[in-house]
Order: structure tokens, then sequence, then C-alpha cells
């Protein structure tokens, strides 16, 4: 599981590539991105559990209702999360998951950017010799 | 660097882009900006403008402005007006954050009775106003105020204690644009914003205490109709958003419309362009859900400024009436609107898109507010936190070049990664304070990001526009204190 930044892809914005050994780990890669985007995962911990489960017309659009699930919570329940675990089903049209984070505390969270949403600029799921590999670019 | 050799040079401050650059272009595109601004342009910019020329029903001319950068779709600093009938609508031509825009109050206090109480000042509005990353307001409204606030923005404050009598006129579209509608919105999109309202939210938003700059202080006749009379008075600027509730609405309708283009056989040149017509019901549907959170913007800079009243009414000791903190104006500069215009000899309702564009409509518009209606509709564009800001006029220029729009602001010129590598926050915010600007930031990392070095100098950005005759300079402002999302 493992994501990198790509600074020169726009330059108001934050965008990255992450890479993993299955599609449910992939999810956990970019969302964890996100977390990094938005806090010091560090700073964080593990309190409260959300169970969150989708479907979708296809992975791609499954990939970004999920991390749009995770920005809302964010906006809406004030939770951030700094774990996570994915499962989804073979066709890449549903998944379960588990994400574990806690409430946002100004004090002791080492707060970053405001994620506004998830572009389509660049957005995908791509599955290259066994690996799998997402872009995503982040409005900030 | 823009290649520049296929284009047509129609001043020193305007280029036009042929049809024949680019298969399917409808329209021309036209650029305004010096020769050192066009081939320092990214050639995004370039790409994205004839992309937009080729959209369905679009009118006359695809425009960018002299601060055009890349964006999502359509370039940030992009205009482009479409058919109402024939025409589509985009929400990659408008941007997420649906009616991000500026607001200017002015007071009667002077830069040497403020500076003295700048930091209790600027660290009050900090308190007052709420920033940084999932930050809710204190402002507490039910689901059918939140209705009403959707419907009529800056009216609704005025009715209900959060706005004086004056405020509404003093808005863009008279403090709500028509046509809103709540049905429209989804559940996640109201969630996320019936808490958000009194916010600055982060990324490039922030609320400036100003001073008029004397070297900078262009037109004294025009400043004086807008309550702007000495050359050390101190003003506020806001520049925000929607906040999530724009953003949710932007991210469902961008998945709406990826697939309805499929239905309606329209084919783009670029995913965030996906557009529908829109006479279509997904183009009705997307508009009455824009509008919406058009207006929750306006209300929530209107809330932003109540405080900043409250700010300095509680530094200074003197009601905010008595400081004289009217606001001169509002502006969107991510938003689309049927507007009537005259063009190729006719006169016709268009929508118009702008995208980091702000309206600049000329003297004599009846949209513009009775006292400035004489003068041309106030014009503000933000520069970077260390740069300073602009207050212009509209023009009659406009009106007849570019429907009625200028330019919006800087725009970034190197990206986030690279500022953070550049500056430390904790370094910028002390050279800052030996400048006599002093910053409160929700984050350091948000506050290297936003250096002014990572942006585009606005002065020439200005400049242009202003020698290309789309709108005049009256005066620049510069900061002296900056609360920072």
């Amino acid at each position: 599981m493992t994501f990198r930044y790509l600074p020169d892809v726009a330059l108001a914005d934050v965008a990255f590539e992450a890479e993993a050994g299955s599609l449910g780990e992939l999810f956990e890669s970019c969302a964890l991105a996100l977390t990094d985007i938005m806090v010091d995962p560090a700073t964080l911990k593990p309190a409260v559990a959300r169970e969150i489960s989708l479907e979708s017309d296809d992975a791609d659009r499954l990939l970004y209702d999920f991390l749009t699930e995770l920005i809302v919570a964010k906006d809406v329940d004030s939770l951030l999360f700094r774990e996570y675990s994915v499962e989804t089903a073979p066709d890449g049209r549903s998944l379960r998951a588990t994400a574990r984070g806690e409430l946002i505390d100004r004090e002791r969270h080492s707060l970053r950017n405001d994620v506004k949403a998830v572009t389509m600029h660049m957005f995908g799921i791509r599955h290259e010799g066994g690996r799998w590999m997402a872009t995503v670019v982040l409005d900030i | 660097m823009a290649q520049t050799s296929s284009f047509k040079q129609l001043s020193d401050y305007s280029w036009e882009i042929p049809q024949s650059y680019k298969p399917g272009m409808n329209v021309p595109a036209k650029i305004y900006a010096t020769r050192k601004l066009l081939e320092a342009m990214d050639t995004g910019v370039i790409e994205q403008v004839t992309n937009v020329a080729c959209l369905p029903g679009i009118v006359r001319q695809a425009y960018a402005m002299a601060d055009a950068h890349w964006g999502y779709g359509f370039p940030i600093g992009g205009v482009a007006a479409f058919d109402i009938e024939d025409g589509i609508i985009s929400p990659g031509g408008i941007g997420f954050d649906i009616n991000c825009g500026m607001r200017l109050i002015r007071t009667n206090l002077t830069y040497s009775e403020v500076k003295p109480k700048i930091k209790e000042l600027v660290d009050l509005i900090f308190k007052l106003v709420p920033a940084g990353v999932g930050v809710k307001g204190f402002l507490r409204v039910s689901e059918p105020q939140f209705d009403e606030i959707m419907k009529y923005g800056v009216k609704w404050c005025a009715e209900n204690g959060q706005a004086w009598e004056d405020d509404p006129a003093h808005v863009e579209e008279g403090g709500y644009i028509k046509g809103a509608d709540p049905s429209k919105v989804s559940r996640q999109a109201r969630t996320r914003g019936i808490d958000q309202l009194g916010t600055l939210g982060s990324g490039n938003h922030y609320l400036e205490v100003q001073v008029v700059d004397p070297a900078r202080y262009f037109d004294q006749e025009l400043a004086r109709h807008f309550g702007i009379v000495q050359d050390d008075q101190v003003l506020v600027m806001i520049h925000c958003g929607s906040r999530g509730f724009g953003h949710q609405i932007g991210s469902d309708y961008l998945r709406v419309f990826d697939g309805a283009m499929k239905r309606h056989g329209i084919q783009v040149k670029d995913r965030e362009l996906a557009c529908a017509p829109f006479a279509s019901k997904e183009g009705k549907d997307y508009y009455g859900a824009m509008v919406c959170a058009a207006n929750m913007a306006f209300t929530n800079r209107q809330i932003i400024v109540q405080r900043v009243r409250e700010a300095f009414s509680r530094t200074f000791h003197r009601e905010a009436e008595a400081l004289d903190m009217h606001l001169i104006y509002d502006v969107c500069h991510n938003v689309a609107k049927v507007e009537r215009h005259s063009y190729e000899g006719k006169s016709a309702d268009v929508l118009v898109h702008r995208k980091g564009a702000t309206r600049s409509f000329g003297p004599g518009h009846p949209d513009i507010p009775a006292p400035y209606r004489g003068i041309g509709q106030p014009v503000i564009i933000g520069g970077s936190m260390e740069t300073g800001s602009y207050l212009l006029v509209g023009s009659q220029k406009a009106m007849e070049e570019t429907f009625g729009s200028t330019a919006h602001g800087s725009g970034r010129t190197m990206s986030r990664t690279a500022a953070r590598r550049e500056v430390h926050g904790a370094e910028l915010q002390r050279r800052m304070l030996d400048r006599g600007i002093y910053v409160k930031a929700a984050t350091m990392d948000g506050l290297a990001e936003e250096a002014g070095m990572a942006y585009k100098d606005i002065s020439e950005v200005v400049e242009t526009m202003d020698r290309a005759g789309i709108s005049k300079k009256v005066v620049a402002l510069r900061p002296i204190g900056n609360i920072k999302g």
C-alpha cells in the first residue's frame, strides 16, 4: 500500500497516485492519501469506527463515491480517519469498509488542507502487471 | 510556454485564436494579455480555452482573461456565454466552489488608529470567523430556514437580523440569484452546508484588513462614490464561497453530467468539461441547485461581515454604524447566470459562465445599485496575501467585448508542495510582520502554501485589464492584517 504526490499536476490543488496489490488495498491507499492531505495522521487516534457500505456503477465511480463519503464525514460529523479496512466485491461495484479515527480537535491535531472535492481530472483506476493503480486530483 | 505564432494580435492587450486552430471550434477564442503575460501563460490555458470554444451553443467567443491559468475543464480566468435554447451548462465552467467571490467593506478608521490594535482586532476576528479544516459556523438554522437561505440569500439575512438595510442592494444580483430550486440539492450537500454559514474555509480563502495604498490611489473621484475618501483609510476584504455545500453540489452534478452526455449525444475533449443542454432536465436541475449554492455563498459572506462588524465594534468601542462599516460590494467569480447582452447586432438572454472571472458591468446598467449606476459596477480583484488587492469599476467596453466580464485575481505559478519547500509558515509569518502585516493562520503549512511568491504579479493582470478598457483601476489596497483559512 503506497501513494505518492504528483506536485506538478495541479498547481493550486493536490494530486496523488496510489498503488496496491488488490482493489480493496488500493481504496485504502487512496483514503490514506486523502487523510494525509487534511491532517498529520500521526496526530490522530483510531478512537471511533465508521462502517461504510457503497454501491456504484463501476470501480472508478465507487472510488469517487468512497472518497467523497470521507470528505463529507469531515464536514458533517467532524471526523477524520487514520485507519481503513476496505473489502471490494469481485466486480468492483460495491464495498464494505471500516474507517477508524476521531473527532477533529484543533489543539491536538496537526491540521493541513481542507479538501473541497474529488475531481475527474486524470481520475481513474488501472490494473497493470498484477498491480492496482489510481490517479486522483483533489480540489483544495 | 504557449506557442502563439498562429494567434492574431488584436491590440497590445488582446489576441484571437482563430477557429482553424483546432478541429471542432464553433467560435474563435480571445485572450486578454500583454505579450509578456501571454508568453508566460501555461499551455493548458490555450488548450482549455479552445476546448471551451468547441462546446455546443457557445456564442461569439471563448475568453481567457489576463489572470488565466489551468483549471478543471475550463481555464480559471475563463468566460463563455451560451445560447439558452441551443447551448449547454457545465459545472466545469463554474468550479466546485460555486459563487466563490469577494466582498469589500469600508470603515471610517485610519491606519494610524488601527495599527496599534491590529493584533487584538485580527485575533478577535479569528475567533469569531471559524477557518480551516472541517470548521462549523456559529449560526444555527433549521432545515426550512436553510431552504429560505438557498432561495433568498442576503434578502433572508436582512429579514432575519443578519444584515443592514442597504446590504442586499450592494451584492451582485441584489443579494440573491433567482431560480433556486432546493429540491434539486442532495441530502449530502444539505448536511455538509447547513452548519457552515459564517465560515471562511481554507486553501486560498482569506479575510484581510487593508489600507488604501496612497501610491496607487488611481482615481479619487471614483473612489469617493464607494465611500473611500482618504489615503490611509482602512477596509476589510473577504474571499470565500459556498463551502462544503457548493463543493458537494459540484461533485453530485459532475457525476450526473458524466452520464448525461451520452444520452444527449455530446462529446467533449476533456472529462471535466462534462455538460448538458441548459434546456434539458439535467441542465435545469443543476442550474436550480447551483443557484442555491450561489445564494448560500452570498449568505456565508454576509454572516462573516456581521462578525467582522462585531469585532471592530468590540475592539474600537464604537457601534459598527458609527464606524461607517457599509458594504461597498460583493461580487461572484465562480458562477453561471442568465443575463441579457447585446452581441452580433441583437439583444438576447445568454447563459454566461464565469470561472475565476468577475462581472464588470458598465455605467448605466440597471443591475448596478443606484449610487454606483453612473460610474459602473465595483470590481474586486484579490491578490496574494502579501501583495494586496484592487478595486476597479466595470466599463461599457466590457459590455461590448466580454459579456461584461473581467479578471478575478492573480493565479498560482508554484505548486503547494514547492511553496512549502521554499518557506516555512512561521518564517513567512515573521517576515510579513516585519513588513507590517499581522497574519493569523489556521495552519502553518497552509500559510506557507499561500506565500506571495507562489502567485503571479497581480499588478500586471490589473494593468492589462485596465489598458484593454475592460475594467478601470480605482484604488489598490495593501494588507495590514490577514486571516488565512
